[in-house]
């Protein structure tokens, strides 16, 4: 079980929700199990996110990433650079 | 179009290409002798990478037709080291870090020995006024300034 | 001059400054760029370019070009496989090649291969194209207005699931607590409209490249760009074509600054190339350059920020408006994501990205930050003032440390803010007194900074030398950075190492080289690879004393056997035929945990109140590197970011006529600060290691430009009590806020 923060953008899936605690072990679960709950918002994870599991910013894709238990997850705006 | 057979002098070696009337002298160094060194950032005279030495007066390459090089002494980057001793410009931009890059320092180094041939010991003012003709988009300049000074202190301890 | 959180150096090489390994070639004239690359029967080739800035392609007659002299080949839209418009590559696909729609003045409708540029140049000009024109769509506002012209039918606004064309690039809200009630107890509200315009990255090498079909279909590019894996992918993308058909050798990059993560000529070129069997190369001008590549976008932000009188930022309220250019992006995201420098517990962002008729955008160094910073550091300026504290005092008081949230939710790692505003304040510089009639400006940047995917290939070679073999073009230094980490951990001189930047089919994959990653992700596969040979060296060293190879110590580039004498690398590799071959290790990764980077910066500056030009008397950068792995080029990063916030701050802006027109496509008119307009660039490299990276690097390269656009307004504020909103302070525009100010 983790906490999840979305970004407002995303909350229009979740009727207006920002914090919520979701089971999975990684982003990829995390992002399933969001997906089963609140159809439409997979993709946008999947495809448009950044995201960081306890403050450590992971690289976009990495959808095996380790989420232990407890963890905070935060899912972002997807972050580039020049 | 016909092609002029142009002679000249380049880094010391006498040369001879053909260039019709329209090329630059930019393009017949490139792509005519091969000296790849100027480079061309601009084409119009305001970035000063291709920045040559025509009779020891500062030049753009890009700014010359190629046939306006008969009879002249040109010199380029490539022939500002005596053989394999460095320029003490080009030692101190490798010292000072003045180079990242890359793209502009031939330009630089060309305009920087024409500074300190006619004024060894310049003020940083001075320096900055003639160079102020080459563009550098990655340091700030602040390192190539602190070079040409270095170089300055270099040349002079050594004459 | 270093501040460092830990004074004691505890690395032999990393932290020192080597002349870097291609730094000989580079003073010599003889490295190769783009354009110094030649081929036997090489062709020319010349892009032709929308002379409109919004229409419809109604048909292109390319016969009669095709007709003249020289000509081998010529390629249009239709040449193109149509990517599906969610396709990842869309966007660059369109503006590689327009197809049924220009979306903006030069862009590229088709291209012409000859035997000579000039024969190539006059074919172009035969090619005939009938447009219907539509009035293109150039502000900000003009793209939002009800009723608006659609800038670009081909977008679809991101995120938002929507199948309706618009010019609405994004649109997305940020925000936390409540701002009403964080106005409504706030002792002390500002609020200001701010203006940016689009600036360019300014490059001195144009893009350029060189390709070579082979009759085998397969396709030998050389070009420079930030990174030849993403160039390859997206080559492939815009071609159909598989990845192993095309391999992609980088060229030195002659700067890049974000505008070289994408693409323009490659996959026109193949195509050409194809066409004619022929190599093609193909360079832009510096007019197409400003013409058709990427610029930063322009911003429209209004901002209102809120303190109590003992200096608490209390709440921020914003609506940040960016323009895109021509596609989809996330400027206007990224500008409100990267204002997360301070606590503000009331926090409430919307914003507005827009679709126009100008290119599309490209990343410029910390992308979307400088707008956003502009407004916010004005305003906490103007707060500093309005409760008379130090300006240093206050954004100190408000600062984020590890644990505090960004604008966007995500707890802040170890960073060092804090640290980095304290080194400007106990400077010379901030200790000196301001020069008589000049002012005084304070100003704050941040940037994440990116991880992403990286690989290395070390060999050790039979005489205890080492090569490091990395897939991240080396824009500003990287090389020397590689080397150092390997020497540190290889404990071996960065002499002995040649670090080389290798092509798509001699190395691993590896991500384009932004976001200031390659140091810190490709600098970490460099060590990973490197320990992994030190554990190698020292079971080698094993066999060879006979031991355990728990009985061996590395130490200083020796393995240390109790009872032996030591056994060095070359000593080691000179026996490696024996003890089980060649020395050689590979590592990829995919970085995780990249360092935040901010940065701190101080200008004096006297303003003209004649003519109103602003003159930078003294100015000085501080920056958290994390570590500085080789401090000369931290510091050219640093001072090197800062000049072109400078030029964004006082002169650079693309001036366009009511049709759409860029009227100041040259190096002359599209003002870039040189030598003669500015002083030295003081640095102080703040060193707070990121705990994430094996030598703490956070990457420097982008936080640089953010700060000077808010530190000079700030500056110019001070000396002029005017406080100037729209950029570029120009001289016109300085001097009107002048006079307008005293009625």
């Amino acid at each position: 079980m983790a906490t999840v923060h979305l970004q407002d953008s995303h909350t229009r899936f979740t009727d207006g929700v920002k914090v919520l605690e979701v089971e999975g072990a990684t982003i990829g679960q995390i992002i399933d199990a969001l997906e089963a709950a609140h159809p439409g918002i997979g993709h946008l994870l999947r495809e448009g996110s950044s995201f960081a599991v306890d403050g450590e910013l992971q690289p976009r894709g990495t959808f095996l990433a380790a989420v232990p238990d407890g963890s905070e997850v935060h899912f972002l705006i997807p972050i580039t650079g020049g | 179009m016909s092609r002029t057979h142009v002679n000249c002098s380049v880094n010391g070696d006498a040369v001879d290409f053909l260039a019709s009337d329209d090329t630059s002298l930019l393009d017949a160094l490139r792509d005519e002798l091969g000296l790849t060194g100027a480079k061309e950032g601009c084409g119009t005279g305001d970035c000063g990478a291709c920045s040559i030495l025509v009779d020891g007066q500062l030049n753009c390459a890009c700014l010359m037709f190629a046939p306006e090089a008969e009879g002249t002494d040109i010199l380029t980057v490539e022939g500002i080291a005596n053989g394999d001793q460095l320029h003490p410009l080009q030692q101190a931009f490798l010292e000072g870090a003045a180079l990242q890059c890359g793209v502009c320092t031939p330009g630089f180094l060309v305009a920087a020995k024409v500074l300190l041939d006619n004024n060894p010991a310049p003020t940083e003012t001075e320096i900055r006024y003639a160079l102020a003709g080459n563009l550098c988009r990655c340091t700030g300049y602040d390192k190539i300034i602190r070079s040409v000074q270095e170089a300055a202190v270099q040349i002079g301890a050594s004459t | 001059m270093t501040a460092t959180e830990n004074p004691p150096k505890k690395y032999k090489y990393v932290g020192t400054r080597p002349i870097r390994h291609d730094g000989l070639d580079k003073v010599i004239g003889k490295a190769r760029f783009a354009a110094d690359l030649n081929l036997p029967g090489q062709l020319r080739a010349v892009i032709v370019r929308s002379p409109h800035a919004h229409a419809r392609i109604v048909s292109i007659d390319t016969s009669a070009a095709e007709a003249m002299p020289g000509v081998k080949s010529v390629v249009t839209g239709a040449d193109f496989p149509e990517l599906d418009i969610n396709h990842a590559t869309f966007d660059e696909s369109v503006n590689v090649m327009a197809r049924d729609e220009v979306l903006y003045h030069g862009h590229a409708v088709a291209a012409v291969a000859a035997t000579t540029i000039g024969e190539a140049r006059a074919a172009a000009a035969a090619v005939v194209v009938e447009y219907d024109v539509i009035d293109p769509v150039m502000e900000i506002e003009d793209a939002l207005a009800d009723g608006a012209i659609i800038a670009n039918t081909k977008n679809r606004t991101l995120f938002m699931g929507s199948d309706d064309e618009s010019n609405l690039a994004s649109f997305a809200p940020f925000s936390r607590g409540d701002v009403d009630e964080g106005f409504g107890s706030a002792d002390v509200v500002v609020e200001g409209h701010f203006t940016t315009r689009f600036v360019h990255q300014g490059y001195i090498e144009p893009h350029g490249c060189v390709a070579d079909v082979g009759q085998d279909g397969k396709a030998s590019v050389w070009g420079s760009s930030q990174g030849h894996f993403a160039m390859r992918s997206k080559s492939a993308d815009i071609l159909g074509w598989s990845t192993d058909r095309i391999k992609v050798t980088p060229a030195e990059i002659g700067g890049g600054f974000g505008g070289k993560t994408t693409i323009y000529l490659e996959p026109v070129a193949i195509l050409l190339s194809q066409k004619a069997a022929r190599p093609v190369k193909l360079i832009m001008s510096r007019e197409e350059v400003l013409r058709a590549t990427g610029p930063a976008p322009a911003a429209e932000i209004t901002c209102k920020l809120g303190a109590t009188n003992d200096g608490e930022l209390t709440t921020m309220q914003a609506t940040m408006k960016y323009s895109n250019g021509s596609a989809k992006g996330y400027a206007a995201m990224l500008g409100a994501m990267s204002t997360a420098s301070y606590k503000f517990p009331n926090l409430s962002i919307e914003t507005f990205g827009t679709i126009n008729n100008i290119p599309r955008s490209a990343a410029y160094r910390a992308p979307s930050a400088p707008q956003a910073a502009f407004a916010v550091e004005s305003l906490v300026d103007e707060i500093a003032k309005a409760i008379d504290m130090d300006p240093i005092d206050l954004r100190v008081k408000n600062a984020v440390v590890e644990g505090d949230l960004t604008a966007m939710g995500a707890p802040h790692p170890k960073i060092g803010f804090i640290e980095t505003m304290n080194a400007i304040k106990d400077s010379e510089h901030y200790n000196s007194p301001v020069p008589e009639g000049a002012g005084r400006g304070f100003g704050t940047g941040f940037w994440f900074n990116i991880g992403e995917q990286s690989s290395a290939t070390v060999n050790l070679n039979e005489d205890g030398t080492a090569t490091v073999i990395t897939g991240s073009p080396d824009i500003g230094g990287s090389r020397a950075s590689m080397a150092l980490m390997a020497a540190e951990t290889l404990g071996l001189d960065p002499m002995r190492i040649t670090p080389i930047v290798a092509d798509t089919e001699s190395v691993g994959f590896t991500d384009i080289t932004e976001g200031s990653r390659a140091t810190f992700a490709t600098g970490m596969a460099v060590t990973n690879a490197c320990l992994e040979l030190v554990a190698e060296m020292k079971s080698r060293a094993a066999v060879l004393r006979g031991v355990e190879v728990d009985a061996v110590e590395w130490v200083d580039g020796a393995a240390i056997v109790d009872g032996h004498d030591p056994l060095t690398i070359p000593e080691i590799t000179a026996q490696a035929k024996m003890t089980g071959g060649p020395l050689t290790s590979t590592a990829s990764l995919n970085a995780a945990g990249a360092g935040p980077s901010f940065a701190a910066h101080l200008a004096d500056v006297r303003v003209d109140e004649e003519t109103g030009q602003v003159e930078i008397l003294r100015y000085t950068a501080a920056q958290d590197a994390g570590t500085a792995i080789h401090p000369s080029y931290v510091e050219g990063q640093m001072q090197g970011g800062s000049v072109q916030g400078i030029g964004w701050a006082l002169n650079e802006e693309y001036v366009y006529s009511d049709d759409g027109v860029l009227e100041n496509a040259s190096f002359l008119d599209y003002r870039m600060p040189v030598a003669s307009d500015l002083p030295m660039i003081e640095t102080i490299i703040v060193e707070v290691p990121n705990p994430s990276h094996p030598y703490g690097v956070r990457g420097v390269g982008e936080t640089g430009i953010v700060p000077p656009l808010n530190t000079i307004a700030n500056a110019v504020s001070d000396a002029t009590g005017v406080r100037m909103r729209n950029l570029p302070m120009s001289p016109p525009t300085v001097l009107k806020a002048i006079n307008d100010a005293k009625g």
